[in-house]
């Protein structure tokens, strides 16, 4: 039963320039509650800004984005509080304590938990004992860990992912992987920006490839899927899923 | 209501981070108390200059004190790029802005109170009885000082030289502040209250108050830049 925020996000001639340079040219894109979403393409292809515009961190240079038929512009402080961008190892205070940075960030977004709920939620991560214990003392993998814990805690309706693999040792993908299909079940929408194809094709529900700031592909996944692989084999002639 | 609860996070976030690094504080501790030393072998402060020079001499260790600490201001958020998760957070960007300059306030009035009295006993001055409304006056004119720093800093944040930039268009901005203060000082030095400097202190109060209004305002659009 789908218990999240139920966001439809509507993307429409979506560009954005740096100088005079197009990191992202005239994308479309719907996105429906529930569905978990893979963005694919080469070094540059317009991935993280694409990501950083749905996150609202910078803005379009033409074009817009709408969440529930309202506008995300600078002006969307209550829409801001519906997405969540998840990075590894950054958006943590590192002198701050785990559970400062997770009291901190909880109260900014409003959030009330009960002492309990962050127990649990630093508990489903594996970081109890390091509760007391300052971010910068933590491994890379760790301070993604907390990073899930925190996303679990502010609970968004759309959950923007940036490169998330690099980090985590086996035990951690799979609390990732645990944790976002439990996001999709909820009804939030997830996107991957990610080069572990493999990996992020098998959690997805559709993918998209993204090559010189245009969108190449948008397809739901299905097997055998012959269009990906020759999609994927266009911008990476020796790679495949 | 909201407004004030999200600069009271922020401002308690960066005053926790302040007592742990202790960077900006013993930095900027450092240095004003290294000007005045510097002050003190340059300059003979007769007593029919003292008028004349306190003031600018003093506003010119906070001055150089100050924009040390704003170069700082934001360094807690470059790391981890933690600025892009608050600005990703559903906070108003004006509490950014308050809990920033209340912080910078906190951290030059920490200063001052160190630095005023030792600048009296360095100089031998005599006239004590001025110091607190001394104290009173440079509290406006910090006001003023951080109220545009803070605005400047967030504008120079992803600058590349922006330690150099900043104080090249801060100190041109402060000079109403600089002037207002400084006449108030001398005032308060010559007679022993405002007298003459009212015009001055009201420049310096609607400053204080425009700047703050229009940080809250438009630091949305500065931090973005």
């Amino acid at each position: 039963m789908p218990s999240g925020l139920a966001l439809q996000l509507t993307a429409r001639d979506l560009s954005k320039a740096y100088g005079l340079r197009w990191a992202l040219r005239d994308l479309n894109l719907d996105l429906v509650p529930g569905e978990c979403v893979a963005l694919l393409g080469p070094n540059g292809a317009g991935k993280t800004t694409l990501l950083k515009l749905l996150a609202g961190l910078i803005y379009p240079t033409r074009g817009d984005i709408r969440l529930n038929g309202v506008q995300l512009s600078r002006s969307s402080t209550e829409l801001r509080s519906t997405i969540g961008f998840l990075t590894p190892g950054e958006h943590l205070y590192e002198n701050l304590t785990v559970r400062e940075n997770l009291d901190f960030f909880t109260a900014l977004y409003n959030k009330n938990h009960s002492l309990v709920a962050i127990a649990r939620a630093l508990e489903e991560v594996e970081l109890t004992n390091w509760s007391q214990e300052y971010v910068s003392a933590l491994s890379s993998g760790m301070k993604f860990r907390l990073s899930i814990a925190k996303w679990q805690l502010l609970e968004v309706g759309l959950l923007l992912l940036d490169e998330p693999y690099g980090v985590l040792d086996g035990s951690g993908i799979n609390l990732l992987e645990a944790f976002l299909k439990s996001q999709c079940e909820k009804g939030n929408v997830v996107v991957i920006a990610s080069h572990h194809i493999a990996r992020v094709l098998q959690l997805c529900t559709r993918a998209l490839i993204l090559h010189l700031g245009k969108l190449t592909f948008d397809e739901p996944r299905r097997q055998p899927w012959d269009s990906f692989e020759r999609a994927f084999a266009d911008f990476l002639p020796h790679g495949g899923p | 209501m909201k407004l004030l609860r999200q600069t009271y996070l922020l401002l308690r976030k960066d005053l926790v981070l302040e007592l742990r690094r202790r960077e900006s504080l013993l930095t900027m501790f450092f240095f004003g108390t290294l000007l005045l030393f510097v002050f003190h072998f340059a300059f003979d402060l007769v007593p029919e200059k003292v008028t004349e020079m306190t003031p600018a001499l003093l506003w010119l260790a906070f001055l150089f004190t100050g924009t040390l600490g704003l170069t700082q201001l934001f360094e807690a958020e470059r790391t981890n790029h933690c600025l892009d998760a608050l600005l990703l957070s559903p906070m108003d960007r004006g509490a950014l802005f308050l809990a920033k300059t209340c912080f910078n306030i906190i951290l030059m009035v920490a200063v001052e109170i160190v630095v005023v009295p030792l600048f009296w006993i360095l100089f031998n001055l005599r006239s004590w009885e001025a110091v607190p409304l001394l104290l009173g006056v440079a509290f406006l004119g910090t006001i003023g000082f951080c109220v545009l720093g803070t605005l400047l800093s967030g504008v120079t944040l992803k600058a590349r030289a922006r330690e150099l930039l900043l104080p090249l268009v801060l100190f041109p901005l402060m000079v109403p502040v600089i002037l207002a203060t400084i006449r108030c000082m001398e005032a308060i030095l010559r007679n022993g209250n405002m007298g003459d400097a009212l015009p001055w202190l009201r420049l310096l109060l609607g400053f204080d108050v425009i700047f703050v209004t229009v940080g809250i305002l438009i630091f949305d659009w500065t931090i973005d830049v």
